[in-house]
C-alpha cells in the first residue's frame, strides 16, 4: 500500500507528470482524427521511447491510450463520424442529440461517463493486481504457454465473423513474427536474402502499416464532405447531472468494458456495441434509442473507456494482450527492456502502479481537458482530412525509418500498408493478425524452455491440461455460436 | 451488411495457401529448435488457408458469378464505399503511386526535400490550397522535421544527392 502511494510521488513528479500531459494531448489529437485509434497512436510513439526512463514512458503511452476512447466522441457526436473504432456506437445516438442542438448535453454526458468508467477500470486493475498475485506466480513456461495459445485461439474465434479468417488473420501474424533470427539457435528464418530482414520485421513497421496506412488511403479515397456539422449548444450540466443520474448504467456498462477489455480478441471496435446492445435490451422504454437517447451516449462511453484498465491485466500479468493497443503496448515493454509476465508481480509491482495511477489520472485530465477545450476542438474536427494526410505521411515515415534506420523500413511499411489494406478491405480481422505478431516471439520461447526443461512431459502437467481443456471449449462453443449465427445474418 | 467485391478476395485467399506451403518447404531446411515453431504453425495454417479457399470459392458459386462477402464488422472499422469499386480501385493506384514517387525521391535528394516537396504539392493539387498556403505547410512540415530530429536525435534517410541540413 505504500509502495502505491509512493508511486503516486512519483508520477506527479514534474519530468513524468509533463510526459502524463504530453501523452493526454497527443491522445486527445489522435481520437479526434477520424481512423486514428490507440493502436496508431502507441506505435508512433515507440520511437520516441527508446532510452527513455520507465516510469515517464508509462506515462507517455498510458496517457496516451487513456483518452482516445474521451476525444473520439466529438467527431462521432459532431459529425456522425467514428473519432476511432471505439466509438462507432456513440454516433447512435450522440449524433441525433447533437442535430437536436443538444451536442454540448450529449458530450457533458459522455465525457463524465468516460472519466467513471476510466477510473474504474483503473480501480479493477488495482484490486486485481494482489489478487492474482499468488495465482501468477504458479505459472511456468508450459502454462504461460498454453495461455498463450489461449489468447491466439480467442482472437481467432472472437474477432472476426468468420473464425476461420480470424484465425488466419492471427496466423499471419504468427508467422510475420518468426521472421528472422530464431530465439533458441543462431537460424535466421525466411530472410529471402536480405539483411534487413534478419532483424525481423520491428513492430513499428507493422502496427503503422497495417493501421495506419490503410486507414489515411480509405479516409483520402472517401474523400469526406464537412457539410454535417453540428453546433455546440449548451447544456453541459444537464449532460453531466444526465450521466449521474443513471449510475448504474455506467456501472454495468464498465464492468462490461473491464470484460472485453481482458478477454483478448474483442477490443474496443465491439466493446462500445456491445454496451449500446446491452443498454437497449435491458431498457423497458427503448422507443427512443437512436433518436438521440442519452443512455445510448452514456452506455458505450463509460464501456471503451474501462476496457484499457481491463486490457493492461493480462498484458501486464501474462504478456498477453488484450486488444490491438495492447500489443503494442506489450512491444514497448519489450523496448524499455520490461519483461511482462509474472515477474512484473514480483519486480516491477511499482510500474504496475504507475499505469494505474497514469490511468485514472489520465482520464480525469483528458475528460477535464475535452470540457474546456470543447470549443476550439469542435472547430478541430471540421478540418477536411487531406490537409492532415501529408503530415501523417511525415509523421508515419519518420516514425518507421527510426526502427533500424533502414531503407528496408520504408519498403516494408509499404508492403505491410498494402497487406494491411487488403485486410481490411476483405474483413479480415488486422487487429488478430497484429496480437499474433506481438505474441509469435513469447510462444515460440515458452515452447522451447517447456520442451527444453520438461522434454514431453509437460504436456501432462494439471495447469496444462486444464487450458488445454479450456482452448478446446472455447474454440468448440466459438465456432458453434457463429455456425448458428451465420445462416440467417 | 452485404457488398460486392471484385474476385481478389479469392486471389488474397488464394495467395495464402502457397505463402504457408512456402513456410512448411523452407522451415525444413532449419535447425531442429528454429524448425519445430515455424513448421508447426505453417503446417496448420496451409491446411486452414485451403479450407478457407474452398469455402470461399464455395459462395462465390453460390452467389452465381458475384462474389457477396459479409462484413467482419465486428473486428475493424471496415471500408464501406458509396462510390463504384473500380474508382476506389484507380484512386487507390494513384495514391500508391504517389508515395512511390515520394521514395524515388527520397532515394535521389534524400528525406526532408522530398517529404516538404510532397507535402507542398499535395496541398496544392489535392488539398487544393493557393500555393502560399502550401509553401506554409511544407515549411510547417520541414520546420517540424528539423525540431524533432534534434531533440530526440532521430534520424533519416540520406539522398544519393548529400545537401545541407536541413535539407538533406
Amino acid at each position: 500500500m505504500e509502495l502505491f502511494f509512493q508511486t503516486l510521488g512519483v508520477v506527479l513528479s514534474p519530468p513524468h507528470f509533463v510526459m502524463l500531459i504530453a501523452g493526454v494531448l497527443m491522445g486527445l489529437a489522435i481520437g479526434i482524427l477520424p481512423g486514428l485509434g490507440g493502436i496508431v497512436g502507441m506505435t508512433i510513439l515507440l520511437p520516441v521511447i527508446y532510452g527513455m526512463e520507465v516510469h515517464s514512458a508509462f506515462a507517455l503511452l498510458i496517457g496516451m491510450v487513456a483518452v482516445i476512447p474521451t476525444s473520439d466522441t466529438f467527431p462521432s457526436v459532431m459529425m456522425g463520424i467514428p473519432g476511432s473504432s471505439a466509438s462507432q456506437a456513440t454516433i447512435m445516438d450522440g449524433y441525433p442529440l447533437a442535430k437536436k442542438g443538444e451536442a454540448a448535453r450529449a458530450l457533458g454526458a459522455a465525457f463524465t461517463a468516460s472519466l467513471i468508467g476510466g477510473l474504474f477500470g483503473a480501480t479493477v486493475l488495482t484490486i486485481i493486481i494482489p489478487i492474482a498475485r499468488p495465482i501468477v506466480l504458479v505459472f511456468a513456461s508450459p502454462e504461460l504457454f498454453m495461455l498463450a495459445l489461449l489468447g491466439m485461439s480467442m482472437v481467432g474465434v472472437l474477432s472476426g465473423q468468420n473464425p476461420i479468417k480470424g484465425f488466419l488473420a492471427a496466423g499471419i501474424g504468427l508467422m510475420l513474427g518468426a521472421l528472422g533470427d530464431a530465439p533458441a539457435v543462431p537460424e535466421y528464418r525466411y530472410t529471402f536474402g536480405f539483411d534487413y530482414l534478419m532483424d525481423g520485421v520491428p513492430l513499428v513497421i507493422v502496427g503503422l502499416g497495417l493501421f495506419a496506412i490503410p486507414e489515411i488511403v480509405d479516409l483520402l479515397i472517401k474523400g469526406r464532405s464537412i457539410s454535417k456539422v453540428a453546433t455546440l449548444g449548451k447544456g453541459w450540466l444537464d449532460g453531466v447531472k444526465d450521466a449521474l443520474n443513471h449510475k448504474l448504467i455506467i456501472l454495468r456498462c464498465s464492468v462490461i468494458g473491464v470484460i472485453v477489455g481482458f478477454l483478448p480478441g474483442l477490443g474496443g471496435s465491439v466493446v462500445d456495441w456491445i454496451a449500446y446492445g446491452h443498454i437497449v435490451q435491458t431498457s423497458k422504454d427503448r422507443e427512443n434509442f437512436g433518436k438521440g437517447d442519452i443512455r445510448g451516449v452514456i452506455a458505450p462511453e463509460s464501456a471503451n473507456n474501462a476496457k484499457e484498465g481491463g486490457g493492461l491485466i493480462p498484458t501486464f500479468l501474462f504478456g498477453i494482450p488484450g486488444s490491438g493497443s495492447m500489443a503494442v503496448f506489450l512491444g514497448g515493454l519489450l523496448i524499455l527492456g520490461i519483461q511482462p509476465g509474472p515477474s512484473m508481480v514480483t519486480e516491477n509491482v511499482d510500474l504496475i502502479y504507475t499505469a494505474i495511477w497514469s490511468l485514472a489520472l489520465a482520464n480525469v485530465f483528458g475528460a477535464g481537458l475535452s470540457i474546456l477545450l470543447s470549443k476550439p476542438i469542435t472547430r478541430l474536427t471540421i478540418i477536411p482530412f487531406s490537409y492532415l494526410a501529408p503530415f501523417l505521411v511525415l509523421i508515419i515515415t519518420f516514425a518507421s525509418y527510426q526502427a533500424s534506420r533502414n531503407w528496408g523500413d520504408l519498403i516494408a511499411l509499404l508492403f505491410m500498408g498494402i497487406l494491411g489494406w487488403i485486410m481490411k478491405q476483405y474483413g479480415w480481422p488486422r487487429p488478430a493478425a497484429l496480437i499474433g505478431y506481438v505474441l509469435s516471439d513469447n510462444l515460440e520461447t515458452y515452447l522451447f524452455i517447456s520442451v527444453q526443461r520438461y522434454g514431453f512431459s509437460w504436456l501432462a502437467r494439471p495447469g496444462v491440461l486444464a487450458l488445454a481443456l479450456i482452448i478446446l471449449a472455447s474454440v468448440t462453443m466459438g465456432i458453434f455460436y457463429q455456425k448458428k449465427k451465420s445462416p440467417g445474418s | 451488411m452485404k457488398k460486392v467485391a471484385p474476385n481478389f478476395n479469392i486471389i488474397f485467399s488464394a495467395c495464402l495457401p502457397v505463402v504457408f506451403a512456402y513456410g512448411v518447404y523452407e522451415s525444413l531446411s532449419y535447425m531442429y529448435l528454429a524448425k519445430i515453431f515455424p513448421l508447426s504453425i505453417s503446417l496448420v495454417l496451409f491446411i486452414t488457408a485451403l479450407i478457407n479457399l474452398i469455402q470461399e470459392i464455395r459462395e462465390t458459386r453460390t452467389a452465381s458469378g458475384v462474389t457477396e462477402i459479409i462484413d467482419a464488422g465486428t473486428a475493424d472499422l471496415e471500408s464501406q464505399w458509396d462510390i463504384p469499386m473500380a474508382q476506389v480501385w484507380s484512386k487507390l493506384l494513384v495514391y500508391m503511386a504517389g508515395i512511390l514517387i515520394l521514395y524515388l525521391f527520397i532515394w535521389i535528394i534524400g528525406y526532408p526535400l522530398s517529404i516538404t516537396l510532397f507535402i507542398i504539392l499535395f496541398y496544392r493539387y489535392v488539398t487544393e490550397t493557393g500555393w502560399i498556403g502550401a509553401f506554409i505547410a511544407g515549411a510547417a512540415g520541414m520546420g517540424f522535421l528539423a525540431l524533432v530530429s534534434k531533440l530526440l536525435t532521430m534520424d533519416w534517410p540520406q539522398g544519393l544527392i548529400h545537401l545541407p541540413w536541413p535539407l538533406g
